[in-house]
């Protein structure tokens, strides 16, 4: 069986040289004749001259069609532009201009109140096959400080991802945002609203980033079942810190289990369950954290998530660039173990552990009803993952102008209600964000 | 402990190679083909031992073809991934092959089917620049509604076939050749149907037409659309419709994954005949091959000049 494939492998490729070789001797007989036919016109068949006998003149129309189709053949044959080694290259900006009744200090949020325009994202986006193998990516954002102005340069992804294992298995190693739930590895300006949710700003802080390594398996089956598991140094903005020392208890472990149904052609669901658990976060995510009482402390001295993620999506067949309608709802629960220090001095004796048990969710909806609009509405409920007693809720309403592919306006309001135990005030909010994109653009598995 | 674990992997890599494996005496080819007409044409030839599977339906603009999952296991399964080529799948493509996990039918691959190879391409673009909309870099991706250049397709088509099967050659030939030979008696009837057509003018809502006016002979006069993937203005519709009633453009085409509204304003304003004609088998009711779709689409043009 091996002497006869790699037989039909020698015959198949002296076919396809001979093949190649009898092309290039045509393109040049016919560029010869061309260049005789250009010093020597073909000239007209006289009206009685039969059909038969007319065979071999050329007129000009077809002269001039034989030529155009020359050109073009060696014009494509000559293409080896050295820009052709470079990878895919991208950039989006994503301005965010806001007006906010309260001041920071009322909200607890990082950027000011009052008026505020806020260059969130100025990312550059890389991508290129590595080798047959793998492809590698990196995502390089640029974000402007709230107190300063001055934009701070951070690599938010630079990973490798394996394009050819066995067994329906993917790895990507480096920095990237892990997967986990819905929304926690999709960037900022690729959210369906403005803001990302509360409760995966709370658990999560921000996106899922972690420097660590994933692997994804699709499992075999005629059913769409993927299971990812993964590890790294961090999840979230705010890094672990090990101290001197990391042991691997002292890593996050996270993974995904997803799904999906064709409930009709045009209505499909989506669905998984997420987890995440810090065995031992060391020193503290964010180290020791000093409560609004000013005085105690609490230490987070172990980390555990759990979500379940849901989306409802109408695609329409015919007209889904037209028209589309999507719910999509993440309930998250936290576990965390602190070390509470109610009067804030180390070792006095009156430390205790604790832990908090917290939930959180978002619900959404956004229907779309032409090429450029849509509009949705989001509601947030979180519970704070280091005093439960601490609620906030939020109202968005949205409306999006899609100018085009690569370049979209998103108006929304917000009111945010947190209780009295938080400790800040109601506040109403309006947003203008601005995102565009230009260089190359591609359609990722994540962007569907 | 070790010896657990080292059964487990074990068992577990067994599952999976089993699970993951066609059987030895798997008779079938699994194909999968983006659009309908490529679906069309790989049964045709590759009769009984193809089993063919086209990720669009029909009714689906050919760029916005949904990345479902369900998409995923098939292509995960598929032999062969068959495509338009010219960038045309971009919108869908390239993402579900990144999550099918099938090293076998990636870019460059054998089981990766450009059906565009040996077609050379009309309308390439100076400029990629976005100012021109979402253009295609490789040129204008239709060519399939040119029944001529199909055939080009159908032989990129045979050609993997063999590759893959070399065993069935003497059956694909056979399928091959019968086919072709339908499609040439129906491609002279089409030109001599299409005869009427010969410079007349048309406006369609996307452009996806160019291969199929210079076929028979039509004079493309331009695009609803401002760009490629950009609605039209006021402005432009304004504008459109001057320059139509001066040049006396008859034939309005809309493509049915595009609202009815504006297309049928402009050719009551214009006075040209507004047709829906499909793009691709399946697109409308009774249009299920390929062959019946250009049926279609020619009757209604001359039907629409009459």
């Amino acid at each position: 069986m091996q002497e006869k494939f790699e037989q039909r492998e020698r015959e198949m490729e002296a076919r396809f040289d001979k093949k190649t070789a009898a092309q290039d001797a045509e393109i040049a007989a016919l560029k010869k004749q061309l260049a005789g036919t250009a010093t020597n016109p073909p000239v007209p068949p006289a009206p009685s001259v039969t059909a038969t006998a007319s065979t071999n003149t050329v007129t000009p129309d077809q002269f001039k069609d034989l030529s155009d189709k020359v050109d073009q053949v060696a014009e494509a044959q000559k293409k080896t532009l050295m820009s052709e080694f470079n990878p895919s290259i991208g950039l989006v900006g994503e301005t965010i201009f806001s007006g906010n009744s309260k001041g920071s200090d009322q909200t607890g949020s990082d950027r000011p109140g009052g008026f505020d325009v806020w260059q969130r994202s100025i990312e550059l986006n890389v991508a290129a096959s590595v080798d047959p193998f793998a492809k590698g990516y990196a995502v390089i954002n640029a974000s402007a400080d709230s107190a300063t102005g001055d934009t701070t340069l951070s690599v938010e992804e630079a990973a490798i991802q394996t394009t050819s294992l066995p067994w329906n298995l993917e790895l990507k190693a480096g920095l990237f945002f892990g997967e986990f739930g819905r929304l926690a590895y999709i960037h900022d300006h690729e959210l369906p609203f403005v803001n990302r949710p509360l409760v995966l700003d709370q658990y999560i802080g921000g996106e899922s980033k972690t420097a660590g390594a994933q692997v994804s398996w699709l499992l075999p089956t005629a059913h769409y079942v993927n299971l990812t598991a993964g590890f790294g140094d961090q999840f979230g903005d705010i890094p672990n810190n090990p101290g001197t020392y990391r042991s691997l208890s002292e890593v996050n472990y996270f993974g995904r289990l997803s799904t999906y149904f064709d409930l009709t052609p045009n209505w499909q669901l989506e669905t998984g369950i997420s987890g995440l658990i810090n065995p031992n976060s060391g020193e503290g995510l964010g180290g020791v954290l000093v409560q609004p009482n000013g005085v105690s402390t609490l230490t987070e001295k172990a980390r555990r998530l759990a979500g379940f993620d849901v989306k409802l999506s109408y695609v329409p067949l015919q007209n889904n660039q037209f028209q589309s309608f999507t719910w999509g709802t993440e309930v998250l629960y936290s576990d965390n173990r602190y070390l509470s220090d109610p009067n804030g001095i180390p070792s006095s004796g009156d430390e205790f552990y604790e832990n908090v048990g917290s939930a959180g969710l978002y619900s959404y909806i956004t229907y779309k009803w032409s090429r450029q609009w849509s509009a949705g509405f989001l509601f947030d409920w979180v519970q704070s993952d280091q005093n439960n007693s601490e609620v906030t809720a939020a109202y968005s309403p949205y409306i999006t102008l899609a100018l085009s592919h690569w370049n979209q306006l998103r108006l929304q309001y917000t009111h945010t209600e947190p209780n009295a135990a938080t400790g800040y005030q109601p506040s109403d909010a309006v947003y203008l964000q601005w995102t565009w994109i230009i260089g190359s653009h591609s359609h990722g598995w994540q962007q569907r | 402990m070790k010896s657990k674990l080292f059964r487990f992997l074990s068992l577990a890599a067994i599952a999976a190679i089993t699970l993951g494996a066609r059987p030895a005496n798997a008779a079938k080819i699994h194909v999968v083909t983006t659009l309908t007409d490529l679906a069309d044409f790989a049964r045709n030839i590759g009769g009984d031992h193809v089993e063919v599977r086209s990720l669009a339906t029909g009714i689906e603009d050919t760029h916005g073809v949904p990345m479902k999952p369900s998409f995923v296991p098939l292509l995960n399964r598929a032999d062969l991934i068959v495509l338009v080529g010219f960038d045309c799948e971009h919108s869908f493509l390239p993402g579900l092959l990144e999550a099918s996990r099938n090293p076998g039918i990636q870019k460059g691959k054998p089981g990766y089917v450009d059906c565009s190879e040996g077609i050379t391409p009309l309308e390439v673009p100076k400029s990629t620049d976005h100012s021109e909309g979402d253009v295609h870099p490789g040129g204008n991706p239709h060519y399939l509604l040119d029944p001529v250049l199909a055939k080009t397709a159908i032989q990129n088509i045979y050609n993997a076939l063999v590759a893959i099967a070399p065993q069935y050659q003497a059956d694909f030939e056979h399928n091959r050749d019968a086919y072709l030979a339908r499609l040439d008696a129906k491609i002279a009837a089409w030109e001599t149907e299409a005869v009427p057509l010969k410079g007349a003018k048309i406006v369609s809502y996307h452009n996806h037409w160019a291969y199929f006016v210079k076929r028979f002979g039509m004079e493309y006069f331009g695009t609803i659309e401002l760009k490629p993937g950009i609605d039209p203005t006021p402005r432009h519709i304004e504008e459109l419709i001057t320059e139509m009633k001066a040049e006396h453009v008859s034939i309005v085409v809309r493509e049915p994954q595009f609202p009815e509204k504006v297309p049928a304003l402009i050719a009551q304003q214009t006075g040209a005949t507004l047709v829906k004609l499909p793009i691709m088998p399946g697109g409308v009711p009774h249009t299920d091959t390929y062959i019946e779709m250009m049926d279609y689409i020619v009757h209604t043009m001359v039907a629409a000049i009459k």
